[in-house]
């Protein structure tokens, strides 16, 4: 018992610190912005929504020293185990989730009292087997046929979250596995082909949607060329709604409006705690701003400098996530802290950007701010193994 | 993979990130410190709202106070819409047509009325009931809300409507009383300010402003809804039998000139006023000026009586029914020869009115008639009062000293004639008539009274006295006017019938019937005029507006309690068994 003690007092001193503290920031940060955008509500669900945050919280803090005390070898040992266990989880919640807002995303266990949303376990598993595979010295990275396999192994999980269906977390895999492929060592052609095949693919949809408009074709002709991007009619309509917010100002982009009031009403010093109007008074969706919109209630309530301040603090996690990993010297290390910090990015960017206007309104939540459950332990797990790899940096030999 | 190449991709990745955050705090600089302060006041006040609170209008009651109210204000909804928000959510067609099942409406009308780019409130509906304005609020649609309102209503319909007047959409009174009075009756709005969320609902606790609506005035009339009520069903009587193109009747207190009813026909319900045609809506009672005919002879009579000229004895010579002046024939109706003036006022002569009348002189006829209110408006406080047409002597022809004073070639309202018989029956005064009799604030405090005010001093008391004994003349066996004698009372009174003016001369088969009187004969206590335009098959004011004169006179007269019992008449009429 005692030698544990001191194997945990050790690693905790080697640990990193900064990483530690702005997440400890960061969350408490999310629990005071859950009450503000919740207090307001008559619903006695979701008033003390924040004391659920905090249980989220504790739960993630479990997760983060726990992967943390763990050496991130092991993962290598199970992660085909955990890869086809979340795709299981995936299918399971396409035959018996629950539908809410018309997508199958949770998994209801005991009546109503756990619910999980498997997607985001999903994106956890695919990063640690990705790491797994192309920093295994054993797999060729640059042959093009494990390049084809390990875009199939990221697109398994993204095409079962797809049918949910949730292009948005979907399409997290892809600048993820992207990033990781080309931090992993896969030719440059190879990467640059991929991207640029989503930037022509972007530029089709874009093109069949407002080019034969714009050359004024009637409107049969107009609606038959769109229907050949392969898009539904609601996805086009988000993307509409995107560079034409006014179309339906009371539907979907009542949202997008809304949200950049928020912010920009924030001003250089914003409203104040708790003094958010946008939020007060029910402009904000009070079913979105705990969740998605949480980035909208900050920047309203504290301004262009808590926003920046907020923005910094994940600046920080990302820098440091980078720094871990050029500083490992093993490879899964190096990739699986890549992997994590490409993820962690991705969801702040896709997050903020759509909060103040710059994508598409897609269910991305901000890491750590957001509330909600599923994705709190992935996240803190990640971070944890993050950590993980840090405390282990200098072993690179104890694997192999 | 060698270090520095990895280096090297992470160098590229850390620039991309960089970028991308670069771009995001971009945009946040943008957003929050951009050029939004005035864009942020706007939003600030679209968030904001400002509403006016109706105060009610006031109430309308007759002479009894509180317990009779005649007009009132009711709390009602009306469906409204904006049409940019509906059109820019795309969905005119579905919210038209929902809202026109909801609301029993025609689908493309809605839809046109939803169909208006740039306009953000269109009515789709006024006056909403209660249910349905629940059910459009339950639905939710998009765009359109509920707005509270007020309606006038008006119990009894067409009751009164002539005098009562009504409200238009715009809140205003817009005839009678409503007008006259529009300032006292309307209420003073308040006005609520305050947040709105996003639901477009109040937020009750950020409640800025709040300044209650002014209930308004509320009047009560000299009108007594018993005897309009009476007047009414005998004035609808004459209607149906006589068929006349309208008929009107006004019963005066004549000691104090409040009017007690004042009937028109063809009539309107107030509450569809919008339906009724303008011609309907007339107040013909003091709206049309008409040749008043016989009725006018008392006012000649009473005059050169006051003025010594002629003592009922005096005798004229009637000229056996024609006679020639300034080259024209006047005729009366039955050829009489020497008749005294007594006798001469219960046949109604032509020839001997004309003659005293050329005996007075045009300046003391001129004046006299002036005296009685010929050619001015009465001053009744009901608006759209017509002044008559007479015009001083400078403006006479030759034979007009012979034609007015038997009521052609002058033209007065009925209220101006009713006004020469009540200035008899109140020895010699002529009382201003008016309606309103008093006005309180919604807290009960007195606002206005009435005042009887006396105008002018018209005949001395005793040239009254003998002018009502002459009167009352016409009514018994013999006079022109018997048909409108009631039994154990006597009444005074005098006939009308005069040709309808048409192009170029006398319409020989429209008349204007009218009787005139007022009642009991010995004290006076209320006068009443009858006027029937242009009645079919029979057309004299003895045939017809005498026996509705005389209905009325009954009633009213029973009503009020002004039934002197004739004992002879009594005793007679029961049976004592033995």
């Amino acid at each position: 018992m005692r030698d544990k003690l001191i194997a945990g007092w050790a690693l905790f001193r080697k640990s990193n610190w900064l990483l530690t503290a702005v997440v400890a920031a960061l969350l408490l940060l999310g629990v005071l912005f859950v009450y503000s955008a919740c207090y307001i509500s008559e619903e006695h669900e979701v008033k003390p929504l924040y004391l659920k945050q905090l249980l989220w919280v504790a739960m993630g803090a479990f997760c983060y020293v726990s992967f943390a005390i763990m050496d991130f070898h092991q993962l290598k040992k199970y992660m085909w185990g955990i890869y086809v266990g979340s795709l299981a989880l995936l299918v399971m919640v396409l035959l018996f989730g629950q539908t809410i807002y018309g997508a199958r995303r949770w998994l209801l266990f005991f009546g109503n009292l756990i619910s999980i949303q498997p997607s985001e376990f999903a994106k956890l598993s695919t990063i640690v087997l990705l790491a797994g595979r192309l920093g295994d010295p054993g797999v060729q990275v640059h042959r093009p046929a494990e390049i084809v396999r390990t875009l199939l192994l990221m697109a398994l999980p993204a095409g079962l979250i797809m049918m949910q269906p949730d292009l948005g977390t979907a399409m997290v895999f892809v600048p993820a596995s992207l990033v990781l492929m080309f931090v992993a060592g896969v030719p440059f052609r190879y990467v640059g082909g991929l991207v640029g095949a989503g930037v022509c693919m972007v530029a089709f949809v874009l093109t069949t949607m407002y080019l034969p408009a714009k050359l004024g074709a009637g409107e049969p002709l107009q609606e038959r060329i769109a229907s050949m991007s392969g898009l539904t009619d609601y996805q086009r309509g988000r993307i509409e709604v995107f560079f034409n917010p006014a179309k339906d100002p009371l539907g979907a982009g009542w949202n997008k409006r809304q949200s950049e009031i928020a912010v920009g009403s924030g001003g250089l010093r914003g409203k104040g705690y708790l003094r958010g109007i946008q939020n007060i008074l029910g402009f904000l969706p009070r079913s979105v701003a705990p969740t998605d919109f949480i980035y909208s209630v900050i920047a309203e309530e504290t301004g262009f400098m808590g926003s920046v301040v907020v923005l910094l603090l994940f600046s920080s996690v990302i820098t440091l996530g980078m720094l871990i990993a050029l500083r490992t010297l093993d490879p899964f290390g190096r990739l699986l802290c890549a992997g994590v910090t490409v993820m962690f990015f991705f969801h702040v960017f896709i997050n903020v950007a759509m909060t103040v206007g710059l994508m598409p309104i897609t269910g991305i939540p901000l890491p750590l701010l957001s509330y909600g459950g599923s994705f709190m332990i992935v996240m803190m797990s990640s971070l944890g193994i993050m950590q993980s790899v840090y405390i282990r940096c200098d072993r690179r030999a104890s694997y192999q | 993979m060698n270090d520095r190449r990895m280096l090297g991709r992470f160098g590229v990745c850390a620039a991309g990130f960089l970028l991308l955050a670069a771009g995001l705090g971009a945009r946040l600089a943008f957003l929050h410190l951009g050029p939004h302060e005035a864009r942020r006041e706007r939003l600030d006040q679209l968030r904001q709202f400002h509403e006016e609170i109706s105060g009610r209008r006031g109430e309308i009651f007759d002479r009894s106070g509180p317990g009779n109210i005649l007009a009132m204000d009711l709390p009602v909804k009306n469906v409204c819409a904006n049409p940019s928000v509906i059109l820019a959510s795309n969905a005119v067609a579905s919210v038209a047509s929902q809202l026109a099942e909801l609301l029993s409406l025609d689908v493309d009308a809605v839809a046109v009325k939803l169909n208006q780019p740039g306009r953000r409130y269109v009515r789709v509906q006024r006056f909403a009931e209660a249910d349905l304005a629940a059910q459009v609020d339950a639905s939710g649609l998009p765009g359109v809300y509920l707005e509270d309102s007020n309606v006038r209503h008006y119990p009894y319909g067409s009751f009164l409507c002539h005098v009562l007047g009504f409200v238009n959409y715009e809140g205003g009174g817009s005839a009678g009383v409503e007008q006259r009075l529009n300032n006292d009756l309307k209420g003073q709005s308040g006005v609520m300010e305050g947040r709105v969320n996003a639901f477009r609902q109040e937020v009750y606790l950020s409640r800025g402003l709040y300044e209650p609506g002014r209930e308004g005035h509320s009047v009560e009339l000299t009108i007594d809804r018993q005897v309009q009520y009476i007047v009414e069903k005998v004035i609808d009587g004459l209607m149906q039998e006589y068929t006349p193109m309208g008929a009107w009747c006004i019963v005066q207190n004549v000691k104090t000139g409040e009017i007690l009813a004042m009937v028109s026909r063809p009539a309107f319900d107030l509450n569809k006023f919008f339906e009724a045609d303008p011609q309907v809506r007339l107040n013909r009672s003091i709206g049309i000026n008409y040749e008043p005919g016989s009725t006018l002879k008392s006012a000649t009579f009473a005059a050169a009586l006051n003025e010594g000229i002629v003592t009922q004895n005096t005798v004229f010579d009637c000229e056996n029914g024609a006679w020639y002046y300034k080259g024209k024939l006047l005729r009366d109706a039955h050829s009489y020869g020497k008749l005294t003036v007594a006798e001469g006022l219960l046949k109604s002569s032509n020839i001997m009115t004309a003659k005293i009348s050329l005996m007075l002189g045009n300046d003391r006829l001129y004046k006299y008639l002036r005296a009685f209110g010929m050619g001015e408006p009465s001053g009744i406080d009901l608006p759209g009062e017509e002044p008559g047409i007479f015009h001083p002597p400078s403006k006479w022809y030759g034979i007009s000293p012979t034609r007015i004073p038997i009521g052609q070639g002058i033209a007065t309202t009925a209220l101006q004639v009713l006004g020469i018989y009540c200035t008899i029956a109140n020895a010699g005064y002529r009382m201003k008539p008016y309606v309103v009799k008093r006005i309180t604030d919604p807290d009960g405090r007195l606002v206005f009274e009435a005042q009887p005010e006396v105008v002018a001093r018209v005949i001395r008391p005793d040239t009254a006295a003998l002018m009502c004994e002459l009167l009352a003349k016409v009514t018994e066996e013999g006079g022109t006017g018997r048909r409108a004698g009631i039994e154990d009372m006597r009444v005074a009174g005098k006939t009308g019938t005069a040709q309808k003016p048409v192009r170029g001369g006398y319409s020989p088969t429209d008349y204007i019937a009218s009787f005139v009187g007022f009642l009991p004969a010995d004290d006076p206590e209320i006068g009443i005029i009858v006027v029937a335009d242009t009645p079919k098959p029979v057309h004299t004011g003895g045939r017809v507006a005498a026996p509705a004169f005389a209905a009325i006179a009954v009633d009213v007269s029973r009503y009020l309690g002004l039934q002197i019992f004739n004992a002879d008449v009594a005793t007679s009429d029961v049976v004592l068994p033995d």
